[in-house]
């Protein structure tokens, strides 16, 4: 598979804290790609830089082949990158719909005027919804009405609506339970089986073990370990973390 | 139910005193004093959309009333200085919206939250309005095509009455209809969360300010047409009822959110409420009474949105 997605030697301080030391990662289009490493080792720090909320102090990304600035979440955005924070991001008191369509509504033309298609928003939301969650069929409950999964899913949704072809998820299974963090796995490589490249962060080895094509380790600032997936065991993950050799543990 | 009461019940508290009032005071129904209701709704409710634009977006504008009367006194300024009188409405209501633009520039480019810049600015606008007065008022035989503006009749009805409803559609339409609207709506609800949805949230607070401005310069149109005089402080009893009638409009239609057709009800149920009490004999006193209670009592019951504009200190 041709690389979606690199980064060449990305540092990033805050102050004097060195967050990213050379962090170059090759994500392959059409993967399943982890990224893990212990809390401080730089993850979200990455993912922020991919996704545009925080800007490199040196260093390139590369999407396509083409180098790119994303000075703001929406330039990542418009590359095709679309990231679900671990926070989610939703505006609670405002409906799914809402939530799903939040900066790229549908409108209709009515006498001249760009008028909102709410209609049509329910609706398609209700097909994105759907694919993750078919229990939910009001589109215009309220976000703080829905656990903690389905807001995942709605999260999820916007993503897709956003038809990136490059999905990040950040800690999606971080305050799930066993049955939703089933159904998110399944929704990561439904998002692989139509063609899209997923980056996963996540510290549930047991989660990256068993969707991820290759793994990066980052520690303390770098990429020390490049793997690729398949005969991983959760315990293999933890090994590398914590050791930090590219060793085989057996 | 209870949803039912959440959603109606300040609207028919409303409709109650208005048949409480009906039967009650003496000459409330006549035709005079319902269309006197109704352009001091005018007024109210103009200024109140802006505040309530402002407010969707999870900031405060303290400054519009005084942005009004500093309207006012620019158009009074410039007629009383033979200046045509649609070039001296365009450069007050341009005062209005640079106003807003000012607001909407200090809060989200110098990050001074609004409850301190608009507090400040609203002192700006005040010694303004008083330079250019020299402390007294405007008074003058008028163009009567101005005049028309704030006293011209339809039949029976008052134009500004007409320019109202009309004012109250765009809004509506605005706020509930629009893309534009969404996004002051999600940029007010979780600002970062709009940000990373490729919102312009900076741009949507400064539009949500600058419409707080232009509603300034454009209800100071009408008051000046309607006074034939323009003084400063002419608009310094607007802020705390525009004030009170957002807050009481959230209270309504869509609890807990600022919304226009809320704001336009409330600016309604506080202008009979004043008229009612003036009508019943009520001492001067009770009137501000009343609106310190609405205030309060609106935001215990809705909460969120103001909590959240207020303490972003």
């Amino acid at each position: 598979m041709p690389v979606k997605i690199s980064t060449r030697n990305i540092f990033k301080n805050y102050g004097a804290v060195e967050a990213l030391k050379g962090v170059s990662v090759d994500v392959h289009e059409g993967e399943i790609h982890a990224i893990c490493g212990d809390n401080g080792a730089g993850k979200s720090t990455f993912i922020k830089i991919l996704a545009g909320v925080e800007q490199p102090d040196r260093g390139e990304i590369v999407v396509d082949g083409k180098p790119v600035h994303f000075d703001s979440p929406h330039a990542s955005l418009t590359a095709g990158i679309a990231t679900i924070h671990q926070d989610l991001a939703v505006a609670p008191e405002m409906t799914i719909y809402q939530n799903i369509f939040m900066g790229a509504e549908l409108t209709r033309n009515v006498l001249g005027l760009r008028l909102l298609d709410k209609p049509a928003m329910r609706r398609a939301a209700v097909g994105y919804m759907a694919q993750l969650n078919p229990s939910i069929t009001d589109m215009n409950a309220k976000v703080n009405e829905l656990s903690g999964g389905q807001r995942q899913a709605v999260a999820i949704s916007r993503a897709l609506r956003w038809n990136a072809d490059t999905v990040i998820l950040d800690e999606p299974t971080a305050a799930l339970g066993v049955r939703e963090t089933e159904q998110v796995l399944d929704l990561v490589r439904s998002l692989k089986a139509s063609g899209k490249t997923v980056i996963l962060i996540s510290h549930a080895m047991q989660d990256v073990a068993a969707v991820a094509d290759r793994i990066s380790i980052l520690r303390t600032g770098k990429n020390q370990i490049d793997l690729e997936g398949g005969d991983l065991t959760a315990d293999n993950l933890s090994h590398y973390i914590l050791s930090g050799t590219g060793d085989r543990f057996h | 139910m209870k949803k039912l009461i959440e959603t109606y019940g300040t609207a028919l508290a409303g409709l109650a005193l208005f048949v409480f009032l009906a039967i009650f005071a003496n000459n409330f129904l006549s035709t005079a004093n319902l269309f006197n209701v109704l352009k001091q709704v005018s007024f109210l409710s103009i200024l109140a959309f802006g505040f309530t634009f402002a407010l969707i977006t999870s900031e405060l504008d303290l400054a519009f009333a005084n942005l009004c009367s500093l309207s006012a006194v620019v158009i009074g300024f410039l007629i009383s200085s033979d200046v045509a009188w649609p070039v001296a409405v365009a450069a007050g209501i341009a005062t209005g919206l640079f106003g807003g633009l000012l607001n909407g520039f200090l809060v989200t480019v110098l990050k001074v939250p609004s409850l301190i810049s608009t507090l400040g600015t609203a002192s700006i606008a005040n010694g303004l309005a008083f330079m250019i007065t020299g402390g007294v008022a405007f008074v003058g035989r008028w163009d009567q095509n101005f005049l028309y503006l704030g006293r011209g009749k339809i039949g029976s009805v008052p134009v500004i009455i007409l320019f109202t409803l009309a004012i109250l559609a765009v809004v509506l339409v605005l706020s509930t209809q629009t893309r534009l609207g969404v996004h002051l709506q999600a940029t007010g609800e979780n600002e970062e969360a709009a940000r990373r949805s490729g919102i312009d949230t900076r741009k949507a607070k400064m539009i949500g300010l600058a419409l707080s401005g232009l509603g300034a310069g454009v209800t100071a149109m009408f008051l000046v047409a309607n006074l034939s005089s323009a003084a400063p402080q002419m608009a310094g009893d607007f802020m705390l009822n525009g004030i009170a009638a957002t807050l009481l409009g959230m209270t309504m239609f869509t609890p807990a959110k600022p919304n226009i057709l809320g704001t336009f009800v409330g600016a309604l149920i506080i202008v009979m409420l004043s008229n009612g009490l003036v009508l019943l004999g009520a001492q001067y006193y009770i009137q501000d009474i009343m609106l310190g209670i609405i205030i309060i009592v609106s935001v215990a019951v809705s909460a969120s949105v103001l909590k959240r504009a207020a303490f972003a200190l």
